[in-house]
């Protein structure tokens, strides 16, 4: 099907419905697909912070294996070559067509400008205000809204319902969920399950819960959870193919200081479910003309801690997917491993800014220009015409 | 463990603690709620006492004319629709009252009295469509102005309300031997005077026999109710004659009076096992399931000195030390902690009238919305079948918060729905999944009280799936560690201050304040 269709499929609904004309713009469907305003952009945040080290593994630096005896892998026990220094996560099987497709990249050691405190709130406030600090108290994706060229013509959209700042402000954008009933993310059980370790009758309600899944509207199926992942990213493609331009929307269960490699494995396959569920649902056309970006608050400490997981760190990675993404590459500059590479011997070196790469994106789909990026966007963000990821 | 008066006052008297208002610090503040709840604003029922009693008198009176319609065999079919449609949109919009009365009432320990009472002479709005409107007037003009003055006044004022009558089908008894069984053949019902005995006075076990049970269903007979006018009547045709003998006493038959009744309840409220049931069931509902008796030993003189004067026997309970330590051994039953989440955020008052209306918009497009599900399931392709599916959405059930777009047949009335199901989900369709929905005790016995009862798998399922709801909802503003303080104050561990400062997202932090085991219990 292509656009033309879709648009006049939804246009034919929409009338038949007597919908409020606000909603969507009155264009004749012919004009609409010939506007120079057909790009689209994806936001995933993240949340708990992404083990990036652990997504896309740099076998090839020398003290990765010391610092990562669990954790790490090789090409030969199981890790999928990209690039003879980089592997990816073998639970990220499902994105490795859009590598070969050049239509996936990664941008590793990058942060926002947060630093030492290592909060999932602050950092994710800051990820989603898009400021030096904490000052910002609207979502720069709201922002972008009103300086996008024409941007009366496009719409956008928040998959998870109203409670992602990065969406959050004074210009219009609808909020949807899907209807799938959710299930809790990894970590969000371990916390409850720290939370109830100091009152037995509740720690026991909650293991019997868990191992029962005694209700059909279970807050703790793996398959709910997937389900729901693929029903968000289904609807944000179909709204995508349509009228919007813009979606976001949330991925939980990264925070994992615990047993990481299976909590991992689950949110790995949560990403992956969204991503080609995003590009099925979009088609070939519409997916040509998509950027997605999935950025997490924060990078976890580059050793493994003494529980098989990981701590709260700095450096992180953020996934660029989509057919108008530069595929096929990891971008970034590479601090290294090494003790002194270590930003306080501990954490992945940030060595870009996340808005930056952000800001690359909004440029490139939108045309936004690096004037209003720098001060509306991403107030205090350095960022040029001959940024890296634009050259990439 | 030891918390500020103020704390414990809130969240084991009260219906918790909500930013802005100040708790009772000590019994004297509690009690002075007595006083000032005579006087409170009331939001149920919600065209007030003289209002619900005019309307429900009208919807029953046009059932009654159209069922005689029926047996004359002309049935109007839109007459029984609409009736029944309106009993049930006032008893949802009063039961969001209710709801709104314990979330925004700053007299918290009237009003889990008034729960307490309404529960412990339990009558159902499920028993039969006019009892939709009766209980909420029940509530309102028989337990609520009683709960102050003595047991006795209040155990008349109870029993001796149509709602009462008509659930324990007191209205169907007739006294075997009475004028009007010898014509009908009709008979005995001995429900009411076997839960006077064993739910409403002395209690289970406490050694009154089977022919006890059928000589207070033989004393209650004659009482029934004008179900069009609303009142309790006696009618001496059906009452049962000649002296009847309750545990060792006798009731004359002073047949045409009808006095017996009363006599009888005085007797009942006055009996020593009834004041040892009542008093136990207080302490065990306020502090624990098992009641410490040196709790109960004040209350039981205060009892016996006032002669059961119910102010006096709270006071003598609340001014005891053990009313005020060892705190969170009973688990808040669905309706408080529901009530008390929605009290955490501190929302205006508009809040829960706009979920009301939300419900109502629902309730009312109802038909328009069905058939633009049915245009826009028809017409819409894979887009728009993820759009409207429909779905309970029990868990998510998020409207359309922000705009209204139009894909593939989405619609006003289909929106409508949704926020609608939203505002369910966060209320009285949350208190349906955790197994207490308003004015709905599953038996005569009311709901359970007990910690156990509340604290199973699927019970703490639902609340985490609330909790995750209402942060969705009200989040957006709110910073977990903040609003963990103005939930708990000091009754937060350490522990769980640390966890929830930790979460792994906002949405999660503030959802483990509302799943606390802190947060749960009292």
């Amino acid at each position: 099907m292509t656009d033309q269709e879709s648009l006049l499929l939804s246009r034919r609904g929409f009338l038949a419905g007597a919908c409020c004309a606000a909603a969507a713009p009155v264009l004749a469907p012919v004009s609409f697909a010939a506007m120079p305003g057909d790009n689209r952009f994806v936001t995933i945040i993240l949340r708990g912070a992404m083990d990036g080290l652990d997504l896309v593994q740099p076998y090839g630096d020398p003290a990765f294996a010391a610092l990562r005896p669990k954790l790490g892998r090789m090409p030969d026990t199981g890790l999928l070559d990209l690039d003879g220094f980089f592997g990816l996560n073998p639970a990220a099987a499902p994105l490795m067509p859009l590598w070969q497709a050049r239509e996936l990249s990664f941008v590793h050691a990058v942060s926002t400008p947060y630093r030492n405190q290592r909060s999932h709130f602050d950092g994710q406030d800051i990820l989603e205000t898009g400021g030096n600090d904490k000052s910002q108290k609207t979502g720069w994706l709201n922002r972008t809204l009103a300086v996008i060229p024409q941007s009366g013509r496009r719409t956008a959209i928040d998959i998870n319902a109203s409670m992602d700042l990065i969406l959050t402000g004074p210009n219009r954008v609808a909020s949807w969920s899907s209807q799938s009933n959710f299930a809790l993310a990894e970590d969000e059980l371990a916390f409850l399950e720290r939370l109830y370790a100091q009152d037995a009758p509740f720690a026991e309600a909650l293991a019997e819960a868990r191992s029962t899944d005694i209700s059909a509207d279970s807050l703790y199926s793996d398959g709910k959870r997937g389900g729901g992942i693929a029903d968000m990213a289904r609807l944000a493609g179909g709204m995508l193919k349509g009228d919007y331009r813009i979606a976001s929307f949330s991925i939980n269960g990264w925070d994992t200081h615990v047993g990481q490699q299976a909590q991992f494995r689950k949110a790995v396959a949560d990403l992956s479910t969204a991503i080609v569920t995003l590009k099925d649902s979009l088609g070939a056309e519409a997916w040509g003309k998509t950027v997605v970006l999935a950025m997490t608050e924060f990078g976890r400490t580059a050793r493994e801690n003494g529980t098989g997981g990981t701590d709260h760190g700095t450096g992180g990675l953020a996934v660029l997917a989509g057919g108008a993404a530069t595929g096929g590459k990891v971008l970034g500059q590479w601090p290294g491993l090494a003790p002194d590479s270590l930003l306080d011997q501990r954490d992945l070196m940030p060595t870009g800014d996340v808005r930056e790469v952000a800001a690359a994106m909004l440029y490139q789909q939108f045309g936004i220009s690096p004037g209003n990026l720098t001060t509306k966007v991403f107030p205090g963000l350095s960022f040029d015409k001959s940024s890296i990821y634009l050259r990439a | 463990m030891a918390l500020a008066n103020e704390t414990l006052a809130a969240i084991r008297y009260g219906y918790g603690l909500r930013p802005g208002e100040t708790a009772p610090r000590d019994a004297a503040g509690l009690l002075a709620q007595l006083e000032a709840g005579r006087t409170a604003k009331l939001r149920f029922p919600r065209e007030g006492v003289a209002g619900r009693r005019e309307t429900a008198t009208r919807i029953i009176s046009l059932r009654a004319a159209e069922s005689k319609a029926t047996k004359e065999g002309k049935p109007n079919e839109a007459i029984r629709r609409q009736t029944q449609r309106e009993a049930q949109r006032i008893y949802r919009q009063d039961a969001m009252a209710r709801l709104a009365q314990a979330v925004y009432s700053p007299l918290g320990f009237h009003e889990r009295l008034a729960t307490f009472w309404t529960d412990h002479f339990s009558t159902s709005a499920m028993k039969s469509l006019p009892m939709r409107m009766v209980v909420p007037l029940y509530e309102a003009e028989a337990v609520r102005p009683n709960m102050a003055g003595t047991f006795a006044r209040l155990l008349k004022a109870a029993i001796l309300h149509p709602a009462m009558l008509i659930y324990l089908d007191q209205d169907q008894s007739i006294g075997p031997d009475s004028v009007a069984a010898q014509k009908s053949g009709r008979g005995l019902n001995e429900n009411l005077g076997r839960e006077l005995l064993e739910l409403h006075t002395l209690g289970a076990g406490s050694g009154y026999t089977q022919a006890d049970v059928r000589a207070a269903a033989l004393i209650l007979t004659g009482l029934s109710v004008d179900n069009r006018a609303l009142q309790v009547v006696y009618k001496p045709r059906f009452a049962e004659g000649g002296a009847i003998t309750l545990l060792g006493q006798d009731y004359d038959g002073d047949e045409g009076e009808g006095q017996d009744h009363m006599l009888m309840l005085e007797d009942l409220a006055a009996h020593p096992k009834t004041a040892g049931h009542i008093c136990r069931k207080l302490v065990s509902h306020f502090v624990d399931d098992t009641p410490p008796e040196e709790l109960v030993t004040p209350m039981l003189e205060a009892w016996t000195r006032t002669s059961g004067n119910l102010t006096d026997v709270y006071r003598a309970m609340l001014e005891h030390p053990r009313a005020w330590s060892d705190p969170g051994r009973k688990i808040k039953q669905p309706f408080d902690f529901v009530a008390s989440g929605l009290r955490a955020f501190g929302l205006p008052e508009t809040s829960l009238t706009d979920l009301s209306r939300d419900m109502d918009q629902a309730d009312v497009d109802d038909g328009a919305v069905d058939k633009a599900m049915k245009m826009a399931s028809d017409m819409a392709g894979a887009v728009a079948g993820q759009v409207t599916g429909q779905g309970a959405g029990q868990m998510e059930g998020d409207a359309a918060l922000t705009g209204a777009p139009a894909i593939g047949g989405e619609t006003v009335a289909n929106e409508a729905k949704r926020r609608g199901g939203r505002a369910n989900s966060l209320t009285l369709g949350a208190l349906q999944r955790m197994r207490q929905p308003i004015w709905q005790p599953p038996s005569p016995a009311g709901f359970a009280d007990q910690a156990s009862v509340w604290l199973s798998p699927s019970q703490l399922t639902e609340r985490i799936s609330w909790s995750r709801n209402m942060a969705k909802a009200y989040g957006q503003t709110i910073e977990p560690l903040p609003l963990l303080d103005a939930a708990l104050a000091d009754a937060a561990g350490p522990e769980t201050r640390k966890i929830i400062g930790q979460a792994p997202n906002k949405l999660h932090g503030i959802t483990m304040v509302l799943a606390s085991p802190e947060f749960n219990r009292r």
